[in-house]
């Protein structure tokens, strides 16, 4: 119904005016005044309108901090006339946005190529659609937002060096929010400031990837390879109810393939995926594969997109009830159930008959390697096992070796985080009979080498060398 | 019209008086702010594309109220989650909507980085002086001498001064836009509301960075009457933070996006892929020196190109069809000091790519050969400059020493970088790791865009051949 100005009134239902007094104020005409009764609904006093001077002005609703209170209305002389849910007509509706799933481009993946693992990284983003990178130099990751800062602007992507690595994980918050696949480097000190917003990431269930090429600390500590954030990205990812996938490469092709799979795992489950390196693997250069193909990301229906499809939708870990916030941790919950059964991953090397079992990730996991082939020259009956999830840690596979081993030896940079891990799962698991543990620790940035792994297995056996 | 949502389902599940009422105090400027950035948005047409970032503090539930899309952001980081946003889709108008414990302390790093930054999102800023959320603390922007919860004695000289936002953000040199306005009369909330649609249609014009910065009422924590708030700020906070445009300038250039590309040839030739063959030059695994892994170590100072022939071994054993692998020292030590690369060459696969215990040392000087040469296992080889070594550490005796002048030679053929070609030449005789072609296809393939380098790097790989044949004893 189309009003001029002059037959439009001020008007307010009791009930949606705070008794705020604003619009007193406004008018220039005394037409608004406090009433005295209080309003049973809201328990507040609301105000009461003569509008016999009214010049219709409208001051007294620019005043108004209500969006339902005081509004020009043609009613005048009924209040409760005025339903809010008919200010501006008929309820807008409007589409909502499909899901657009990603595709995969084939590609002619070529020979080899000789790349750095942290390259390797950046590569696999790319190829996994990837054109969105955020991050704040840190040795030994920043070769990685290097290559990246060198890529995207030949791809029309968008680098951005952030002001911290805290602004640098929001601003994932906001391009994952968007629907979007993005990454960022970091190493041990910037992934502790990144905490908190990886919370927030996985409270709002906002895809991301976050490669940590793990170095020396604790403190600043130094640039040297270490594992010693294993506690962190398993059971220390920010406040909360919080896990991610964990994906822990040992090799520059690793690099490559699981962050392409990081990328597929972080939108299939709606929730960060990080992969843990360290500093070996990031600067460690090595043959490279490429894939037969790559992927142009879709766009998901939840998305904070900024169309009009997509409207309606809500990037936030807020839950002021109780009851809606415990239904929000027990979705995640859920999934992080799904997580531990679907995405258990690791690798066995000389396992099928081995007695001796050495357990170890990433660039240790290569010296392990080189130790198992030593000592299987000598007729050491030893394996590998490989944890390539370092969450959720594979258990399953685990679990069904332990029958046949009579000693295990954790090999690792780190004072025990792995083992932890091994020896919490396996509990999880009800596997209570366990072979002796032993291990091959180092720290400060020194990684265990082939020899110091050899000579352990040697002592444990009584071998004389 | 506004873009206020119709029922806010999101506020108590929109039951009752909620659906349609804020959670906000009576007389609280957080109302007024919202609903000038509603009716702006409504009458610039781009509720489609607007995303509103909420803050923490008593705004964080914007998203109740606002129908465009919403993402509630961390404490202080509203501004990058906006940068996230708007980067995500140029085409989406970000608002970042901040409080002053949100805006002025917890993010002020990245408050300040956006404005310089200077990218196209629009930040309202509501400064009341005081935590409202948390009950009433003291804010940044809190005045001298205020009583607050954690000022019971009133703000004192410990405590610092007011921070003025607007003045402070106005002095980069990236912003374009930048207004104190107040809510405290009707004067003043028309001129809010044309500051915050001027905002708006900044960023809708793609010009840049614009800021807002609103003195709003706390009645609740400031104890006092929504009128007599309002008063308040007229009288106390004004003197403080004048009002008025602080920056309005043209930009510089307009912001514009290209979609990103996803055109795999584009890509792989970015990443260095070809389908090219290399030829193979070796007739089999370098057994003579081990039957399955090969080590090496390669050191020097920063400028020795120890880095560089540790890649040339490691591309010319993958181009004969083997794994290998290359790690450098890295960091502080690397630039300036000792630069050392270990290489690792299998027939199958690299297993422990560190050299501890290398078959073969390549030394650039002596501080590298006093320090390696020890760990050289038995019946390894070691390599050294003897322009620059000298004297030999003790070493176990199956080991070969094998010296050449390589900075001699580099500089009798004028380029002391090519000291390190010299030395794979040596390598290449002494060792026998793989063929001469091998080596000097590796070097050509590293040489890419400096194709007339590749005779000179010819002559110094021969050189180091030749000299290490004639192997000088020390
Ligand atoms: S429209 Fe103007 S004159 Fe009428 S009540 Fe409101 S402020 Fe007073
Ligand atoms: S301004 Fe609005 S809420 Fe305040 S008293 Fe007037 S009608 Fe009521
Ligand atoms: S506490 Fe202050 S800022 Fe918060 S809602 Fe109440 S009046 Fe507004």
């Amino acid at each position: 119904m189309p009003n001029s100005r002059e037959n439009l009134l001020p008007a307010v239902d009791p009930a949606y005016c705070k008794g705020c007094a604003r619009c007193i104020d406004a008018c220039l005409h005394n037409c608004i005044e406090m009433g005295n009764e209080i309003n049973p609904l809201t328990g507040l006093t609301p105000v009461i309108l003569h509008l016999e001077d009214c010049t219709h002005c409208g001051l007294c609703v620019t005043a108004c901090p209500e969006p339902y209170g005081l509004h020009m209305d043609s009613i005048t002389d009924d209040y409760s006339a005025v339903r809010p849910e008919t200010f501006d007509g008929v309820v807008k509706t409007r589409p909502k946005a499909a899901s657009i799933p990603s595709t995969k481009i084939p590609i002619n993946p070529g020979k080899p190529i000789l790349i750095k693992g942290t390259y390797a990284s950046s590569i696999g983003a790319v190829l996994a659609g990837c054109r969105h990178f955020y991050g704040y130099p840190i040795t030994p990751s920043t070769e990685g937002a290097e290559l990246m800062a060198k890529l995207l602007p030949n791809l029309d992507g968008i680098f951005i060096q952030a002001v911290s690595e805290v602004a640098a994980i929001n601003m994932l918050y906001g391009t994952g929010g968007a629907g979007l696949p993005c990454m960022t480097f970091t190493s041990s000190p910037g992934f502790s400031l990144m905490l908190e917003g990886i919370s927030y990431m996985i409270g709002s269930e906002v895809p991301s990837v976050i490669v940590n090429i793990m170095r020396g600390g604790p403190g600043l500590g130094n640039i040297a390879p270490e594992q010693s954030d294993l506690k962190l990205v398993c059971h220390g990812l920010g406040h909360g109810n919080t896990q991610c996938v964990v994906l822990a490469p040992a090799t520059p092709q690793e690099m490559l393939d699981l962050t392409m799979l990081a990328f597929e795992l972080t939108f299939k489950y709606r929730n960060p995926v990080i992969i843990i390196g360290d500093g070996y693997l990031g600067q460690i250069t090595g043959k490279v594969s490429l894939p037969d193909y790559m992927i142009q990301p879709g766009l998901p229906d939840w998305a904070v997109y900024g169309d009009a499809g997509h409207r309606g939708n809500l990037i936030a870990s807020i839950d002021i009830t109780e009851p809606d916030l415990e239904a929000r941790n027990i979705r995640l919950n859920h999934k992080y159930d799904t997580m531990i059964k679907a995405e258990q991953r690791s690798d066995s090397f000389f396992c099928e008959d081995a007695e001796i079992l050495l357990v170890a990730m990433n660039t240790p996991a290569q010296m392990a390697k080189g130790a198992v082939q030593q000592l299987r020259s000598e007729g050491i009956k030893v394996g590998l096992f490989r944890p390539i999830t370092a969450w959720p840690f594979p258990v399953d596979a685990l679990s069904k070796l332990i029958p046949q081993i009579r000693q295990i030896v954790v090999v690792e940079a780190s004072n025990g985080q792995l083992e932890d891990e091994i020896r919490l799962s396996l509990s999880k698991a009800g596997v209570t009979q366990l072979p002796p543990i032993s291990f091959v620790r180092r720290f400060g940035g020194i990684l265990p080498q082939t020899h110091e792994i050899v000579e352990k297995i040697h002592a444990l056996e009584g071998v004389v060398a | 019209m506004s873009a206020f949502y119709n029922t806010f389902e999101r506020h108590s599940h929109g039951e009752g008086l909620k659906g349609h009422s804020t959670h906000y105090c009576p007389g609280c400027g957080h109302g007024l702010a919202h609903k000038f950035l509603a009716e702006s948005i409504d009458e610039l047409g781009i509720q489609d594309r607007t995303i509103a970032i909420s803050p923490v503090g008593c705004s964080v539930f914007l998203y109740y109220y606002m129908d465009v899309g919403n993402s509630q952001a961390a404490h202080g980081r509203a501004p990058a989650v906006a940068i996230g946003h708007k980067m995500a889709n140029p085409n989406s108008i970000v608002v970042s909507y901040q409080g002053d414990g949100d805006l002025a302390s917890i993010g002020l790093a990245e408050i300040i980085s956006a404005a310089q930054m200077g990218l196209p999102i629009s930040v309202i800023f509501v400064n009341n002086a005081i935590y409202g959320m948390t009950g009433g603390q003291m804010a940044p922007t809190t005045l001298k001498g205020m009583k607050t919860m954690t000022s019971p004695y009133g703000r004192n000289e410990n405590m610092g001064s007011p921070l003025k936002m607007a003045e402070l953000i106005a002095q980069m040199d990236s912003p374009i836009y930048v207004e104190r306005v107040a809510l405290f009369d009707s004067k003043q909330r028309i001129r809010a509301k044309k500051a915050i649609k001027k905002a708006l249609q900044i960023q809708v014009e793609n010009k840049g960075f614009s800021f807002v910065e609103v003195l709003a009422e706390c009645p609740t924590h400031l104890h006092l009457s929504p009128t007599e708030a309002q008063d308040w700020v007229k009288n106390s906070m004004l003197p403080v933070f004048p009002l008025g445009v602080k920056k309005d300038v043209e930009p510089t250039h307009i912001f514009s996006f290209e979609k990103p590309s996803f055109e795999s040839g584009k890509l792989l030739a970015l990443i260095g892929a070809t389908a090219e063959d290399v030829p193979k030059f070796a007739n089999s695994f370098p057994k003579h020196i081990d039957p399955l892994d090969i080590s090496l170590k390669l050191a020097g100072s920063g400028g020795d190109g120890a880095q560089t022939a540790a890649l040339l071994i490691t591309r010319t054993a993958i181009n004969e069809g083997f794994d290998s692998t290359h790690i450098p020292s890295y960091g502080p030590e690397s630039r300036g000091g000792t630069s050392y690369a270990d290489v690792h060459i299998a027939e199958m696969e690299v297993l422990s790519p560190s050299a501890p215990d290398p078959h073969i040392l390549i030394a650039f000087n002596q501080p590298s050969m006093d320090k390696f040469a020890p760990k050289v296992r038995e019946n390894g080889i070691i390599i050294g400059d003897s322009t620059v070594i000298h004297s030999m550490p003790a070493i176990d005796p199956t080991v070969k020493v094998v010296m050449v002048p390589m900075s001699a030679i580099a500089t009798e053929l004028g380029k002391i970088m090519v000291k390190n070609v010299v030395a794979l030449g040596a390598l290449q005789a002494a060792t026998g790791l793989f063929p001469e072609q091998s080596f000097l296809t590796a070097i050509q393939q590293g040489l890419k865009d400096k194709k007339e380098l590749f005779p000179l790097n010819v002559e110094a790989f021969h050189r180091g051949m030749e000299a290490a044949l004639k192997s000088e004893k020390i």
